[in-house]
């Protein structure tokens, strides 16, 4: 605690002598309804706004304010990076990034890309390109901002920091070796003076690790290992220091925060070798799990693993929501997720104790049984095989990266979700297979839907079918938010950004965007009007109901 | 003039794709340098670390290395083998450049394989008992209900490769796209889901789902060869959706792995 005064304390200091900041850090726990200052917008994954200028009876209203199409030309761009300087014939940039939202404007990122727009017009303010070495381009979270700092990563593997005002870079280091085909794609989050970012990276053994890096010079802090190294706590649920030091468990998504508590919830990625556990017997801690750090030291707390022995590509990296409920009549602070292997689980975020679990979809195949601390148990038969193994859900799982939300008001906890089955074929019978070890053949889609989860059930309170075509649903995971409004802004897999009702499902309102949303649409008050912002494909969108 | 700008041009935009995708390009590993690389391997340092490179009785595993993974041509490993290191029982090789080259190479070539997952080939699927598979398509499996050897089957298993017989016996959705060519749209394929619409008035339009959602609804029909939309609001027009493979999606739950070989060892063998 006294840390934590002193370096407030000194921050204010710094402020005071470089001017206004654009954000104090200790502003983003309880942040203003005018900004939207890190990837949740606060830190408990909720995704929740306490805005309620829109409401479910005037949703019908809104309407366009702007779009801003990503913008990724060189000519008129801050130019960094380490690579060649000849442009790559990129594909068309996506926004995945949660855009965040301060003193009027909005800073958001694509692979290799940082944009600052004006929040209240959609023009740019600046661009910044990074020339990349390579590495996979999939996606890219968002950027964090510090005082006057943003941060952001890249593809390959660098992590940045330019000065928000103006775009310039300040300094770049390197995170991974991209030779070993860790890729990065996180939205740096900010606690205190941590800049906590993880890496990526899963076509190879390689080992996960989530870092602090410092604000003002980018070195690290504390590195946390996402697999143990021997004599380690939960060495023992790996048969030896060659498959815990190669096994994966990359943290490759933002985590929540509890200040209250002190205490930073993460989810860790799938084991490695992916499609197979032949050479890692055991659980494989800490893959697959919800951790609680210590966010000054890296030092866990508890965890809890939601697949033991994965062998599915199912991570558990999807946002541990904080939830302040009442279980059984007793007030609880609870961490909940809907898991990418099928199942929604609800814990004690003060200790990790398990309060509940249940089914997300219907089709999942692959479970023997949910054991007594609420594990699901893998059926062993449901792993890759030979002559192929038919599992549901595919390794894109029930439900994936996309943000979900939980809003207080409702008690629901929202989340996209698919059924999908695949055939999954293992190809390499080495006693120490590499890499995936095994090929994926997708059967298909047979149902999606838009699920609204009671949390102190677990059961299912409202069930949205999404869009359906010639080949089986369409749509399933999508980014979502929940305001004080009663409204809950998502897509219905059939290209149109909706609004629904919070409280039963019902469609209110629909813009056909012509591409599905692709990050988590987030909202502000700006002069006094409520905006609504989303990412469809190559464009960010915003909306506000007619003046 | 202009060609030989533009070829250039093409060349540098390939190198540079290649590079982002994390995609070996044709002939990134010359192949006798492999196979040189691999025979040294084998007979020089498979002892301690397998004969595939993945570790032995002492040696670890080279290809998840990270001295291995993050050489550039050999020049590290190089460096590390004229050296060795002794304290550990690793003895220091007196390669030439050109073994040195080779061994890395192969090592580079592995490690490529190993992350390369969409070029992972399928190994025997037809391991199940043929016999066993008819009489479940006759009778469990009530296949027979609407599929027969002797008609819409007949030489089913010369016309796929085991993998997509077995994947289209599960869910036969979607037609084969030809080889170099861009899949059909899917509401061509004959299995495609099916909606009618029925607009004020009473007229009925059946045809393949375009697009379906809360909004609009969009069939193909198949009488003019257009697409065809209505707005939606509430439940006008009427819209009712019917699954040709209806019995499939029900199937998918019920399968056994086991069954699920048998048959396709069964469909396999008709030929």
């Amino acid at each position: 605690m006294m840390l934590k005064t002193i370096a407030a304390l000194l921050f204010a200091m710094a402020a005071a002598q470089t001017g206004s900041l654009l954000l104090d850090p200790a502003t983003i726990a309880r942040p203003a309804v005018d900004s939207w200052p890190t990837y949740h917008g606060d830190y408990s994954g909720r995704r929740y706004s306490t805005l309620k200028q829109i409401t479910t009876a005037n949703v019908k209203s809104l309407t366009l304010a702007w779009v801003y199409r990503l913008n990724t030309q060189r000519a008129a761009a801050i130019v960094g990076g380490e690579g060649p300087d000849a442009a790559p014939p990129a594909a068309p940039p996506v926004v995945k990034s949660t855009p965040l939202m301060i003193n009027g404007v909005l800073y958001f990122s694509a692979p290799d890309h940082v944009w600052a727009i004006d929040a209240r017009t959609g023009r740019e303010n600046w661009h910044f390109a990074w020339k990349t070495r390579g590495g996979d381009h999939i996606g890219n979270r968002g950027v964090g901002i510090y005082g006057n700092w943003l941060y952001f990563l890249t593809p390959d593997n660098y992590f940045v920091s330019l000065d928000a005002r103006t775009g310039k870079e300040r300094w770049h280091h390197e995170i991974a070796s991209m030779k070993r085909e860790y890729f990065s794609s996180n939205a740096p989050i900010i606690v205190g003076r941590n800049v906590i970012v993880g890496v990526g990276g899963d076509a190879l053994d390689i080992p996960g690790y989530l870092e602090s890096r410092d604000p003002e010079n980018g070195e690290v802090v504390w590195r946390w290992n996402t697999t143990p190294r021997p004599g380690d706590p939960g060495a023992n649920s790996w048969p030896d220091e060659y498959a815990m030091s190669s096994g994966g468990g990359m943290p490759w998504l933002p985590g929540t925060y509890d200040p209250d508590l002190n205490l930073y919830y993460i989810g860790t990625g799938n084991p490695q070798p992916v499609l197979t556990g032949q050479s890692r017997p055991g659980d494989n801690l800490y893959t697959c799990s919800i951790v609680a750090l210590h966010p000054d030291t890296g030092k866990m707390a508890w965890y809890y693993q939601v697949t033991p022995h994965d062998t599915h590509d199912w991570d558990a990296a999807q946002t541990p929501v904080l939830i302040d409920g009442v279980i059984n009549g007793q007030p609880r602070k609870l961490v909940a997720q809907a898991s990418r292997n099928g199942h929604f689980i609800l814990l004690d975020r003060t200790n990790g104790a398990h309060v509940l679990t249940s089914k997300l979809i219907e089709s999942a195949n692959w479970t023997k049984e949910i054991n007594g601390t609420g594990q699901p148990i893998g059926n062993r038969a449901k792993d890759a095989s030979v002559p192929g193994t038919l599992v549901s859900p595919d390794t894109n799982g029930a439900t994936n990266w996309p943000p979900p939300s939980f809003s207080p008001d409702t008690g629901l906890f929202y989340v996209g979700t698919q059924q999908a089955y695949s055939i999954m074929y293992l190809t390499d019978t080495d006693p120490r297979p590499q890499g995936w070890a095994a090929a994926e053949r997708s059967v298909g889609r047979v149902a999606s839907a838009l699920k609204a989860i009671d949390y102190q059930t677990g059961k299912v309170r409202w069930s949205h079918p999404l869009a359906l075509t010639a080949s089986g649903s369409a749509g399933g995971p999508m980014g979502l938010l929940s305001t004080a409004g009663g409204v809950l802004f998502g897509n219905d897999g059939g290209t149109n950004f909706v609004a629904y009702d919070a409280a039963t499902g019902k469609a209110l309102w629909h813009a056909g965007l012509g591409t599905n949303t692709t990050n988590g649409p987030q909202t502000f008050l700006l002069d006094g009007r409520q905006y609504i912002v989303v990412g469809a494909g190559d464009a960010l969108y915003a909306f506000a109901l007619q003046p | 003039m202009i060609r030989p700008v533009t070829t250039t041009i093409v060349c540098v935009a390939v190198a540079i794709a290649a590079n982002l995708s994390a995609q070996p390009p044709a002939g990134e590993f010359d192949p006798a340098a492999v196979e040189r690389g691999q025979q040294l391997l084998s007979t020089q340092c498979g002892f301690c670390h397998g004969a595939n490179a993945r570790g032995g009785s002492s040696g670890p595993d080279l290809t998840r290395s990270a001295l291995v993974q993050t050489d550039e041509g050999g020049t590290q490993l190089g460096q590390f083998l004229r050296v060795g290191r002794p304290d550990r029982g690793m003895p220091a090789f007196d390669f030439t450049d050109a073994q040195m080259a080779d061994l890395a190479v192969f090592l580079h070539s592995a490690i490529r394989a190993n992350a390369n997952r969409r070029a992972y080939r399928i190994l025997d699927v037809l391991v199940g008992d043929a016999k066993a598979g008819e009489a479940y398509f006759n009778g469990e499996g009530r296949c027979a209900t609407c599929h027969s050897p002797q008609r819409d089957l007949h030489r089913i298993g010369a016309k796929y490769d085991p993998p997509t017989l077995q994947n289209r016996m599960v869910l036969p959705r979607g037609a084969v796209a030809a080889p170099n060519r861009p899949p059909e749209p899917a509401h061509l394929d004959r299995n495609a889901i099916k909606a009618t619409v029925t607009i004020a008035g009473g007229e009925s339009i059946t045809g393949a789902v375009v697009r379906l959602t809360d909004f609009d609804v969009a069939i193909y029909d198949p009488a003019s060869g257009q697409t065809r939309t209505w707005l939606r609001s509430g439940d006008a027009p009427r819209v009712v959706v019917t699954d040709p493979l209806q019995a499939h999606v029900d199937q998918l739950a019920k399968w056994t792995d086991a069954d699920m070989h048998n048959v396709t060892a069964y469909l396999a063998g008709l030929k």
